[in-house]
């Protein structure tokens, strides 16, 4: 059979090749040789196969299992592979494409098929139809209304954190940071008492060096001795906890985006994509020594929201 | 044939006329060429993710309860964990084969999104969404969003400290979004972050909601490729109305299951011996805790890499706040996505191309669809290398500030220079005549009317297919 005889109607192909009967059954020696790969291969995936129940029974190894997986697939895809390229008697093929549209005749049939029975009241613009389609509409938005119990209201929520005035500042196993705790240079992650590991109220509690920080005085009255600062930890970009502190620069670092905030000028952004500075934490001390927050954060803390400079 | 399936296959066919049905699909007829096995590739790491995946869920615990861990990784005993992370902690370590399956799962689910991706650059740039496959290209990009949809939320189940950050950064990022942001971000995890339903939920979009539109998604794109048959590269015989390549049985089919078993096997192989996500070196998540550095799956890098980028605005406008966060997490994906879903009609706009076309283009015969998709690919290269940048500076020994200024740089000038080299490139191989696509079709002899002979390339003169020579009928 030639090339070009194939590229006539599908029957006619086909019937030929019943007639011809079985393929020549003969195998030539590069297909000898193709035989035996695929039989290696074959017998590959066996192997590998009892070795995989081997493995399992004995207790399991993720390692040698991923091995004995991909070497027991491996063989079978390679003997199908071989077999597809030398065993097979494939030939290239042609295929006439067809027309998908219905033309214009067609789609008119559609379009009697459709109308035809379906009476005089869907014919025509009726009132029954705009109420059907009204009815529709009701039935439709009655049926979105459980979505809204997916969640609260946002409400205030996202303005406000546990901190209140009053709050002894605690460390995140609860136990209550006296001034001085913290060495010079150093930081802590601190929250409300009873609100420890609580995600919105987590603060830094820096201790700077002496005439270190440089803020307008209604701040600097809730930074105790001038050296106590706390700023919010959930960074104002996309809300990362604020983790690195560099002390010989004075300047948090968020991981996450490497936004990076000046801790001696109120924590305002001087690099990266942050926006907005850390609000910070009015602080004071207590008779005890302890530190106690002066109220809540003046800001809303963490990522910008559409209503977060409205009505709080 | 047995006679206990002769007599079945007969018992089907009297009732269903199986016989003449599966005759038509065992001779149905897919054109031959490298390119056309990427979407089987992500068809196959879909398989292996399905397995895969039913295995993990029958072991899973969608729960954030705190639970005391106890199993025997010992770093974390008596650590308090969320029952969700403690179940990825006993399928790592407790589960026969578990870990196997965990990565293999975890492998598959990157090649799949890659897979995808490079199967959408082949029929981008061969123009294969051209008209009557603009449907099909819109199916396709249905499916790679719910592709890195799928990713991102199983990426977050085990409830690490990773891919906790992750989601916290996905939080932020609906929260930018203009007006109803509060809300949708609310109603999405439940409440403020952290809510505690977020892990529940993840959990009914992982395995059922979206896989259900998946995989319904697929068996559309399939429909769909059957139904109008595959594209062809131009070539001897080959023409706008026919395909000429191999039968689905046997050799398409042995091929097939060649590439299904050579998939599964790499998957196997990496998931077996490339660690993947060690949730235990993480540990479990805690909001006021961070990893550092701190990078996501690849496909969710670019969106990581252009918040990185980002310039530091946010604007208030009567009142009302727009996040810096806006810029590159929700307005750039939003046109880069919308232009990428819209293209087949955008192209349609320039080109005013309304005819049919089931011969594919050579990416450097149509110089501006080629240049503007190598440019569109560059700036998501750059956004995602800006995804690296404190791995980058570590490597390099540069500082993080000089990397992310060079590359945002970078993304106002590489796409432009990319589109113009790219278009000059395309220019040059047009001009030459290097045509690797074609089989040598060779010449035709014809004599003329006064007795001379004259030489007729056989070679299609272009991709409309309009001038080649017909291949059907008998030799002259």
């Amino acid at each position: 059979m030639t090339d070009s005889d194939q590229q006539g109607s599908e029957r006619v192909d086909v019937d030929r090749q019943t007639e011809q009967g079985p393929a020549n059954t003969e195998l030539t020696g590069s297909q000898r040789r193709a035989e035996r790969r695929t039989a290696i291969a074959l017998a590959v995936t066996v192997l590998a196969g009892i070795g995989l129940f081997v493995v399992y029974f004995s207790g399991g190894q993720t390692q040698v299992e991923g091995v004995l997986f991909a070497v027991a697939l491996g063989g079978l895809g390679v003997a199908l592979g071989i077999w597809a390229n030398h065993l097979l008697d494939a030939r290239e093929v042609v295929e006439e494409r067809h027309e998908l549209s219905s033309g214009a005749a067609g789609r008119e049939a559609f379009g009697d098929a459709l109308t035809e029975e379906v009476g005089p009241v869907l014919g025509r613009r009726s009132m029954l139809l705009k109420l059907l389609a009204g009815a529709g509409g009701a039935l439709g938005l009655a049926l979105l209304l459980p979505v809204l119990s997916l969640g609260p209201a946002p409400g205030d929520t996202l303005k406000v954190t546990p901190w209140r005035r009053g709050s002894r500042v605690v460390d995140e196993e609860g136990e209550p940071v006296a001034l001085d705790q913290v060495p010079e240079d150093g930081f802590l992650t601190v929250f409300p008492e009873g609100h420890e590991g609580a995600s919105d109220a987590q603060t830094l509690l820096i201790h700077v060096r002496p005439g270190s920080l440089k803020l307008p005085p209604e701040k600097m009255a809730g930074v105790p001795e001038g050296t106590h600062v706390a700023y919010s930890k959930i960074c104002t970009h996309a809300g990362c906890p604020v983790g690195l502190y560099r002390a010989e620069s004075q300047s948090l670092i968020c991981p996450c985006h490497q936004s990076q905030f000046d801790v001696s000028d109120g924590a305002k952004p001087f690099f990266g994509p942050a926006a907005r500075p850390l609000p910070q934490l009015p602080l004071g001390v207590d008779s005890d020594g302890i530190l106690v927050a002066q109220g809540d954060f003046p800001e809303p803390v963490g990522p910008a929201f559409w209503d977060m400079n409205r009505g709080r | 044939m047995s006679t206990v399936t002769e007599r079945s296959f007969k018992y089907l066919d009297e009732r269903l006329g199986t016989a003449s049905l599966a005759r038509t699909a065992l001779r149905k007829v897919f054109p031959d060429h490298w390119s056309f096995l990427l979407g089987e590739i992500a068809l196959f790491s879909l398989v292996v993710l399905i397995f895969t995946g039913v295995f993990l869920t029958f072991f899973y615990t969608p729960s954030v309860q705190e639970v005391v861990y106890d199993g025997p990784y010992e770093p974390l005993r008596g650590a308090h964990v969320t029952a969700a992370y403690d179940s990825v902690m006993r399928i790592s370590f407790e589960v026969r084969a578990g870990l196997l399956m965990r990565q293999t799962h975890h492998w598959a689910a990157l090649v799949f999104v890659a897979a995808i991706v490079i199967h959408l650059c082949r029929v981008f740039f061969t123009g294969a969404f051209r008209r009557p496959r603009e449907v099909n290209w819109l199916v396709g990009v249905l499916l790679l969003f719910l592709a890195l949809g799928e990713g991102f939320t199983g990426y977050s189940l085990p409830d690490d400290l990773l891919s906790g950050i992750g989601l916290r950064i996905f939080y932020a990022v609906t929260l930018a979004i203009p007006v109803v942001g509060t809300w949708v971000t609310y109603l999405l995890f439940g409440g403020e972050f952290p809510a505690p339903d977020i892990i529940s939920r993840l959990f009914v979009f992982h395995v059922m909601l979206l896989p259900a539109l998946l995989l319904a998604l697929v068996g559309v794109h399939l429909a769909i490729l059957v139904l109008q048959k595959h594209t062809q590269f131009a070539g001897h015989g080959r023409t706008e109305r026919n395909v000429v390549g191999k039968r689905l049985w046997p050799e398409q089919t042995f091929k097939s299951l060649s590439l299904l078993l050579f998939t599964t096997a790499v998957l196997a192989l990496l998931g077996g011996l490339a660690q993947i996500n060690p949730v235990w070196q993480y540990g479990p998540f805690e909001p006021f805790n961070v990893t550092s550095p701190a990078q996501p799956d690849w496909y969710i890098g670019f969106l990581d890499g252009a918040l990185r980028l980002g310039p530091p605005w946010d604007l208030t406008l009567f009142g009302f706040t727009i996040s810096e966060v806006f810029w590159p997490a929700v307005l750039f994906p939003g046109i880069a996505f919308g232009i990428l879903t819209l293209w087949p009609w955008i192209e349609r706009r320039f080109t005013k191309d309304r005819a049919e076309h089931h011969i594919l283009d050579r990416p450097r015969d149509t110089p501006v669809r080629t240049g503007i998709g190598a440019a569109g690919l560059m700036v998501f290269f750059i956004m995602f290398l800006e995804g690296g940048n404190d791995i980058f500076g570590v490597l390099l020994n540069v500082s993080v500030e000089t990397i992310t200024r060079i590359l945002q740089w970078g993304l106002v000038i590489a796409p432009i220079v990319t589109f113009l080299a790219t278009y000059w490139i395309c220019k040059g191989l047009s001009r030459s005549r290097l045509r690797p696509a074609q089989i040598n079709a060779g010449v035709r002899l014809s004599r003329t009317a006064d007795g001379g002979y004259e030489t007729v390339s056989l070679e299609p003169a272009s991709s409309d297919g309009e001038r080649e020579p017909t291949p059907t009928g008998p030799p002259h």
